[in-house]
């Protein structure tokens, strides 16, 4: 025990006086953090593009155009059923609301605008079809949340019934959602990949420069040493964690909603999965620098097929199963979700067990094929 | 009572044979040397030892263990400086000492152990920082620290300064003291004479010779060696017909002349310089050494 304590204490040191590590492991995901942050903080939040079609002219269904219209996150454009159907189909369209003339019985004082008078009974609810693309999951449960939210409230207005029950607002609702919420936790997971890839061909280096080697003359059990390193690198993932939830809030004002053991449970599973994937690729390459290199070409697709900078819907199909085989895109799924309530792409099981998958196969196979020399 | 015991150890690298059937038994409180060129086999044989190396035959028993059978036993029992020691780099000679001692039942204290290798003063700088040699006694102090019954030594003062040597010397020899045994392996003749109570010396991965250092000289010396630059123009043949001479070996412009009759010879050398009317150059007469030893049964020189 003793024995592991002052390995993990020296390799700890070895890694904290690394300035050039500790740059690219510490610092870069922050100065992206920084950088696009301040790009994308400049008002230009997510934005949907949604059609609306009114089938009457009444006032109750100019209202919810109006309180559509108010949603700083959509460009609304109102037409016919059939010219905005058209525009979703081009893509054009995030969804499109169709408001039936129906709406206009639900208030019966004449002139009644939202908020004054109230209907006492409605026989059945008035059904606002909602038309989206399937194929835009991320993109249109945001859409629909927001959508639902709106209805929910214009509603409320319109019967002028304080609700019995009221969802506790989630702090981040989706109508605050901004770019950097999305971008905070898909940096942490970039960061997450790289500790674990880059930080695995430690090792490599040890055994090229016969650091094991000399050791492996003495009483260490070597599997000390690689456990020691182990927990260093994910203690380390914490540590960054903390470090951009703290600057995300400070500089950003992102609030972090998910309960604090679903972050660190997720930041472990996902450093767990890429230090364990690491050591799968220190095996395929002869030296360090090589090594580095097989990284690269790994890591690079990776980042920007993951949807870190922005939703995977944006991408093109063709580009679609890629971004499918890609761990890191359910790791930013997953933080994306837990982090800031972000409506997960995947469901939580998949990506649950896409990592857990990843890191099962990477352990068998870097045991299978383990060397020290 | 022995603590090394090795018999007809073998290793090859594919068609190069690197040790080639070395016997040998070592004892606590002895120094054992391994002396021979590059490439004799010396480091292939310790690493076959310390359970870094597998061997292809033979049977090796180091404090009663087979380090292929139960490495973890042998190595909790010998401290190991390798030939070419690497370390943390970023950790600071302190740190490192503090580290290897952790592995060890009953280490040594450390200050103690840095002292002795002449570190003191450089205990907090990072190993990366340290020169050749300091890096080279840093190793050293690594393998003191376990406090092992056997330590072993590949080359352990190649690099260092004079002073350093000496003192490491003292520092071995201190070991013996201590009851320990220590396995060293070396190129410098002086350095097996000095410290070995035993030295084997090894070329092309075979026992060409052993025995106690001065005993081994005497055994195939009776004559002195009386070394000078070869004029061009004197050929063996006459170098041959001088009086007491008994072999001559030359290497390159030297020749060594082995006489049981140094005034003789060199009279007579002088007289054919006079003959010839051309001088001899860096005449010296010594006392036969174990790199005569090795000239000898070899015919070539250990350094290259
Ligand atoms: N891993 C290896 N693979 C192939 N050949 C090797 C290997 N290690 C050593 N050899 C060869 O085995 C022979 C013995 O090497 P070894 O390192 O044991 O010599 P040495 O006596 O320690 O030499 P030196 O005095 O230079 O340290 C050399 O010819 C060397 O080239
Ligand atoms: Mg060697």
């Amino acid at each position: 025990m003793k024995t592991f304590f002052k390995l993990f204490a020296a390799q700890a040191k070895e890694l904290l006086r690394d300035r050039m590590s500790l740059f690219w492991y510490i610092a870069f995901p922050v100065i992206f953090i920084l950088i696009f942050g301040a790009i994308f903080s400049g008002g230009t939040n997510l934005n949907f593009e949604v059609g609306i079609a009114a089938e009457s002219e009444g006032p109750v269904s100019q209202g919810i155009v109006q309180a559509f219209e108010a949603v700083e996150s959509f460009t609304m454009h109102t037409g016919s059923r059939e010219e905005e159907l058209e525009a979703l189909r081009a893509g054009n369209r995030s969804a499109v609301l169709v408001i039936p003339a129906a709406v206009e019985q639900l208030v019966s004082v004449p002139g009644g605008m939202p908020g004054q008078g109230a209907s006492s009974s409605i026989a059945e609810p008035v059904k606002v079809e909602v038309l989206y693309d399937k194929g835009q999951q991320q993109t249109t449960s945001i859409v629909l949340s927001i959508v639902d939210q709106l209805l929910e409230g214009i509603e409320q207005q319109l019967t002028g019934k304080t609700r019995l029950l009221v969802a506790d607002q989630k702090p981040v609702a989706a109508e605050q959602l901004r770019d950097i919420d999305f971008l905070l936790p898909g940096i942490l997971a970039m960061a997450i990949m790289q500790l674990g890839l880059f930080g695995s061909f430690n090792i490599v280096s040890l055994r090229e420069k016969k650091v094991l080697k000399s050791l492996g003359a003495t009483p260490l059990p070597r599997v000390m040493l690689l456990g020691s390193e182990i927990l260093v690198r994910v203690l380390l993932s914490l540590f960054q964690t903390l470090l951009i939830i703290i600057i995300g809030r400070l500089v950003f004002d992102v609030q972090v909603t998910g309960p604090w053991y679903q972050v660190i449970a997720t930041v472990l599973l996902g450093s767990v999965t890429f230090i364990s994937f690491g050591y799968l690729l220190t095996l395929f390459s002869k030296s360090e620098e090589s090594g580095i290199g097989l990284v690269q070409l790994v890591q690079f697709p990776m980042m920007f097929f993951a949807g870190i900078f922005f939703p995977t819907t944006f991408m093109p199909d063709f580009l679609q199963p890629l971004v499918k085989i890609i761990p890191l895109t359910y790791l930013g799924d997953l933080l994306r979700h837990v982090m800031v309530s972000m409506p997960t792409e995947y469901p939580i099981v998949t990506s649950l067990l896409v990592l857990g998958g990843v890191t099962v196969v990477s352990v068998i196979g870097s045991v299978l094929l383990w060397r020290w020399e | 009572m022995t603590c090394i015991k090795v018999k007809d150890l073998k290793k090859s690298y594919g068609s190069l044979q690197a040790v080639d059937g070395i016997s040998f038994e070592v004892r606590p409180g002895e120094i054992y040397g391994l002396l021979g060129p590059n490439g004799a086999g010396k480091t292939t044989t310790i690493e076959m030892l310390v359970g870094l190396r597998t061997r292809d035959s033979g049977t090796v028993d180091i404090l009663g263990y087979d380090p292929q059978v139960a490495p973890e036993k042998v190595k909790s029992g010998i401290g190991v400086q390798l030939q070419s020691p690497a370390m943390f780099p970023r950790l600071t000679v302190l740190e490192l000492v503090e580290l290897f001692a952790s592995f060890y039942q009953d280490p040594l204290p450390v200050d103690e152990v840095i002292e002795m290798v002449g570190l003191t003063e450089k205990k907090k700088a990072q190993s990366r920082k340290l020169s050749g040699g300091q890096m080279h006694r840093l190793a050293i102090a690594l393998a003191i620290v376990s406090n092992g019954r056997i330590i072993f030594l590949d080359e352990p003062t190649t690099g260092l300064d004079p002073q350093a040597r000496r003192n490491l010397w003292e520092v071995i020899l201190g070991l013996k003291k201590s009851g320990k045994a220590v396995f060293l392996t070396t190129h410098y003749m002086d350095e097996a004479e000095k410290l070995c109570d035993w030295v084997a010396i090894v070329d092309q991965g075979r026992i060409i010779a052993e025995g106690h250092p001065e005993t081994l000289i005497d055994e195939h010396f009776k004559e002195r060696a009386l070394e000078f630059e070869q004029p061009a123009y004197v050929n063996e043949k006459r170098l041959e017909k001088l009086t007491g001479v008994k072999k001559i070996v030359t290497d390159g412009d030297l020749v060594t002349l082995y006489t049981e009759t140094v005034s003789q010879t060199i009279a007579e050398l002088f007289d054919l310089a006079k003959e010839t009317g051309q001088p001899v150059n860096d005449i010296a007469v010594r006392r036969s050494t174990l790199e005569d030893l090795f000239l000898k049964l070899t015919g070539r020189r250990i350094r290259e």
